[in-house]
């Protein structure tokens, strides 16, 4: 889990790229969300060179405030652009072929059902875009999955970290931050807004808080978001539950009971496994 | 292969530990090894059925490559699992909660460390633990010095074996005191096992000539020139020790006694 993922996603299209001064927008929102915005650079429109200009310029425009530049299925333009994650989507790279890219970026895979968001998870991506939660005018013919696709993205416990998409409004954010996403994305909503600074602030409004929990694992700081299970903090570590033992707080918890278990500030975890000795 | 070992421990009764029997009188540790494929096939050339793991954190980025039984097949081997590293009860009892944890089995090989530089064990700590350990139902193997009286507490305490050492854990000084460990051997119930110290073939030969039930070795193995090839001379000195100890050894004198008649010489 990425602690400081901003919770609001403000992803652009061919259609937003087309219409112009994204910069000003992308800038006029961070000034409003900070660190708690990113802004995706998505567009078939642009190829390498100019991609990666407006790339570049919406990560002047942004970086002062502590936005997130996010550049899509192009790992190439977003390592040379300094971009804080990447996003593959559905027929992009793989997740290890985007680390091998760009090293050290967090990547992000674009999932639309429980099956895809395991799979994501199997090749260790950081966070997940699920989507199409509502309906759209972005993807008219795609099913909405509602609520239960966040749940089914997520996982037991909180195993994934998910960022909604399709169709989010201030109205419907609650219920879907509710069903266990970490924050939204939306296009129209901010972008199409005639204020798109005033759009970002009513969107953070409408999202109940999420608080993260500090822990110490194996030694080490580390962070979840609220309501995480054991069962939930392995699957984020790519652990199986039957090669690990676990002790929460001096006490061992059984296999059978790690979904049961919410994670509170300041537990102690100890993941163990047996290793060469004499 | 046969050897003429395979025909004298065919006599033999099986090792008895904790109600459970076993075959080979050699335990091996899986520790310091080069590398994990050396390490299999020096157990496999051991004929070891009892190895000895390390209770240890996951390392959080690359789990899959260090634990054990992604190496190791669990059917294949007892696992014991030590408390090695322990320098109180209380670590040492924590340890063995884990490892029983793992779900094989409730056998632990207990150790309590006093002091950094000889890696010599704790008594006092290391009888408080045996105690509270036998009591939740562990199937204590205790580590220990080659002290009878210490032994003597280990066994009232409810310990399934006990083990002194030959010499301090991976010095390779082999067996410094065969009186200490033929007493021990003379007044324990509960199976002895010799456990640290030997160094190389002779040194096991000899531990097992003293009538001990068991060796347990590690470093012997894992930092031979040839680890495999070293674990294939201790199962037969393993053997040999203990086919000597089982024959029963002649008398030892101060004088000479001719082995050829000293009649029908020539006047």
């Amino acid at each position: 889990m990425i602690a400081t993922l901003p919770r609001l996603h403000a992803v652009t299209d061919d259609r937003v790229v087309g219409a112009g001064r994204v910069v000003q927008r992308a800038a006029a929102m961070a000034a409003a969300a900070g660190a708690a915005l990113a802004v995706h650079v998505r567009t078939r429109t642009l190829e390498g060179t100019a991609l990666l200009d407006l790339a570049r310029r919406v990560k002047d425009a942004i970086a002062p405030h502590g936005s997130w530049l996010v550049v899509n299925d192009r790992a190439d333009v977003a390592r040379a652009a300094g971009a804080q994650a990447i996003v593959t989507g559905r027929s992009g790279l793989g997740v290890r072929d985007v680390r091998r890219v760009a090293p050290g970026i967090p990547v992000a895979r674009s999932v639309h059902d429980a099956a895809s968001a395991r799979a994501a998870a199997a090749e260790e991506a950081d966070f997940l875009l699920a989507g199409a939660v509502f309906e759209t005018p972005s993807h008219p013919h795609a099913p909405a999955g509602g609520p239960d696709l966040v749940r089914a993205a997520a996982g037991d416990g909180g195993a994934r970290q998910v960022i909604a998409i399709g169709g989010m409004t201030t109205a419907n954010a609650r219920g879907i931050i509710e069903a266990g996403a970490w924050g939204v994305a939306a296009i129209r909503a901010l972008w199409d807004a005639p204020d798109p600074a005033q759009a970002a602030r009513a969107f953070l409004a409408a999202l109940p808080v999420t608080r993260t929990v500090a822990l110490v694992v194996n030694g080490e700081s580390r962070a979840v978001s609220e309501g995480t299970t054991l069962a939930g903090l392995l699957a984020q570590l790519g652990l199986d539950p039957r090669a690990v033992v676990v002790e929460h707080n001096r006490r061992i918890v059984r296999r059978d009971a790690l979904g049961e278990v919410r994670l509170a500030a300041g537990d102690a975890v100890e993941l163990i496994h047996f290793v060469g000795g004499g | 292969m046969a050897t003429m070992a395979d025909a004298a421990t065919a006599q033999d009764a099986p090792l008895e530990i904790g109600g459970r029997s076993f075959h080979s009188r050699l335990l091996v540790g899986t520790g310091k090894y080069k590398d994990n494929a050396t390490m299999v096939r020096a157990l496999e050339a051991s004929g070891a059925e009892i190895v000895t793991v390390a209770v240890r954190r996951i390392s959080l980025d690359r789990t899959k490559e260090e634990g054990i039984l992604y190496h190791l097949d669990p059917a294949h081997f007892f696992l014991l699992a030590n408390t090695a590293g322990c320098y109180t009860a209380e670590d040492a009892m924590r340890y063995a909660r884990l490892a029983r944890e793992a779900g094989f089995n409730d056998f632990i090989k207990l150790e309590v460390i006093g002091d950094q530089q000889t890696l010599l064990p704790d008594v006092a700590g290391l009888l408080e633990a045996a105690k509270a350990l036998a009591r939740e139902g562990f199937k204590v193997m205790a580590y220990t010095n080659d002290d009878l009286i210490t032994a003597l507490r280990l066994e009232d305490a409810g310990c399934a074996a006990v083990m002194p050492l030959a010499s301090p854990i991976g010095s390779g000084l082999g067996l410094l005191n065969p009186f200490n460990i033929r007493t021990i051997k003379a007044r324990l119930k509960v199976p002895v096992i010799v456990d640290a110290g030997v160094g190389t073939a002779s040194d096991a030969c000899a531990t097992m000539e003293q009538g001990v039930d068991g060796i347990l070795m590690n470093t012997a193995l894992a930092e031979a020139r040839d680890p495999v090839a070293m674990a294939h001379a201790m199962r037969l000195a393993t053997e040999a020790g203990r086919a000597a100890y089982l024959a029963g050894r002649m008398p030892r004198r101060e004088v000479a006694v001719p082995s050829s008649p000293t009649r029908g010489m020539l006047s």
